[in-house]
């Protein structure tokens, strides 16, 4: 498949945090369009680091990354920031500023469109005004659009950061742990509507899931982290005990408690 | 605590010993004493019996200009000092401008008060503008310096997110940092109001104007009765000041 085929392409990254071991050592994923892949791992295995990399808020050593075929490795500031939008992020405990509502957290996503005397008078372009109360309505938030976020409750501030995500227009959504800190039943909700908007809007994403069953139930392709390397990349129902132990080690897989039987 | 007996006696001992030294060298007169005591006493009989009326016109003056100082100082210090602290916070900045930053705030907090007012009096002369220009040196190193550690303890989180969204570094601080340390710059305001009313008081008694200056001329009158009024409205003004911070703070935070 040629380059521009694929909306992210991750080629042979490597990252490293000062001069210790390297975080990530060589990974290489390509997504497909419309492509929802889950990336699994320990703790420390480097998944949040691949996904902070990808958005360059943390420097690669080496290694180069394809945005809908456009190099982000080694792109100036400013076409950083115009390449940034094209990545949606989505945040482990959703990253909102809580003292302000809702509404104003939703256009945070637009800033990189917004010029700065704009955003300090709260004058967002109305088109982008119209399209948060739409965001906020798919998301589930109709009434809200006042609420202060740190009312909100753990579900609640998850849509309103996928909605933020959302309003960026991005090409591919970065999702890191959406349901670290959420309970079950909220955890299915919110991966349901990433999974669903995603297919309506025919986005690839690339997700960090620590909850194996949920990655399983909405992730059609698996990769799986150890180490900074990938040890497993394949569909889904590939995904058996082997594996597991290979992504997990020996010790942590007794069966039931990371496969959900 | 000092487990060997002998090592805890020696300490004793040597503690002893040095207090007696010390006290031989503080040559006490006690004429003195008796002097300073009959004078306590006069000053002690004028605090009792206050003395708002004779001298109100004059006190009424310091105590507007004193409110008029601190309230501009206050403001000022501020404007001036949320674009410091932003350049003073290490997780905003690069090094330099860290560097040079925290360099401007040291400087105007290295010198107490009293000492930058006696300066600003020989630059600009007698009066409320010397304390004034003072009041904002000292305000700008107090805010600043808190702001700035307001700011390198916010969530790193939310201004990570609007990284990612795209957004400039000015964007980024006016919607991921000033909402956070908001309550914290309110709260550093109100408290530094206070302190500009206590210290525009006391530079008055180097010529720097206000209340300060109506308390020195009444000392050196020694007008105690008047001294005491004074010094009442001090306490009073402080007071009121705590009850308005307080029903901000019930408000904005």
């Amino acid at each position: 498949m040629s380059e521009a085929q694929h909306p992210l392409r991750i080629q042979e990254l490597v990252v490293r945090y000062g001069w210790g071991e390297s975080v990530i050592s060589g990974v290489s994923i390509a997504l497909d369009p419309k492509e929802i892949v889950g990336l699994i791992g320990a703790s420390g295995a480097g998944k949040s680091t691949l996904l902070r990399a990808v958005q360059r808020l943390v420097e690669p050593e080496s290694g180069q990354i394809f945005l809908n075929g456009v190099e982000l490795t080694g792109l100036p500031p400013r076409e950083l920031r115009g390449a940034r939008r094209r990545l949606g992020m989505i945040f482990q405990e959703h990253a909102l500023i809580g003292r302000l509502s809702v509404m104003e957290n939703v256009l945070a996503g637009t800033l990189g469109r917004t010029g700065f005397w704009r955003s300090v008078r709260r004058r967002f372009d109305p088109e982008d005004v119209q399209e948060a109360f739409g965001l906020l309505e798919r998301v589930g938030l109709t009434g809200f659009e006042d609420s202060r976020c740190d009312e909100l409750s753990g579900g609640e501030k998850q849509r309103v950061g996928i909605a933020r995500a959302l309003i960026q227009h991005p090409d591919v959504l970065l999702v890191d742990e959406p349901t670290a800190s959420l309970d079950p039943a909220t955890s299915v909700r919110i991966m349901s509507l990433i999974t669903e908007i995603c297919l309506e809007r025919g986005l690839a994403a690339l997700i960090n899931l620590h909850d194996v069953p949920l990655a399983r139930r909405f992730c059609p392709r698996i990769v799986g982290l150890l180490d900074g390397q990938v040890v497993f990349d394949g569909p889904a129902s590939a995904l058996d005990d082997a594996v597991l132990r290979r992504v997990y080690g020996d010790e942590a897989v007794g069966g039931d408690e990371i496969l959900g039987h | 605590m000092i487990e060997s007996a002998t090592h805890r006696r020696l300490i004793i001992g040597g503690l002893a010993l040095y207090g007696l030294l010390a006290l031989v060298t503080l040559d006490i007169d006690l004429a003195r004493i008796a002097e300073g005591l009959s004078r306590a006493s006069a000053f002690f009989a004028g605090w009792l019996r206050p003395d708002f009326v004779t001298r109100w016109t004059d006190i009424r003056a310091g105590l507007l200009e004193s409110l008029a100082m601190t309230a501009v100082a206050t403001a000022v210090a501020l404007l001036l000092s949320i674009p410091l602290g932003l350049a003073a916070a290490r997780n905003l900045v690069p090094g330099p401008v860290y560097t040079a930053a925290r360099g401007v705030l040291a400087v105007s907090r290295a010198f107490h008060e009293i000492l930058v007012a006696i300066l600003f009096v020989a630059m600009f002369g007698f009066g409320p503008f010397a304390g004034v220009v003072t009041l904002v040196v000292g305000s700008v190193g107090f805010l600043g310096k808190l702001l700035a550690e307001a700011v390198e303890e916010v969530d790193p989180a939310p201004l990570e997110a609007l990284t990612a969204a795209g957004a400039s570094w000015g964007s980024r601080v006016v919607f991921g940092v000033l909402p956070q340390i908001m309550p914290r710059m309110l709260g550093l305001a109100l408290y530094r109001l206070d302190i500009n009313f206590r210290e525009s008081a006391v530079i008055g008694l180097v010529g720097a104007g206000g209340i300060g200056a109506t308390l020195t001329t009444a000392f050196s009158r020694y007008e105690f009765e008047s001294v005491s009024a004074i010094l009442i409205l001090i306490i009073g003004m402080v007071f009121g000041a705590e009850v308005v911070s307080g029903r901000l703070r019930q408000r904005f935070l």
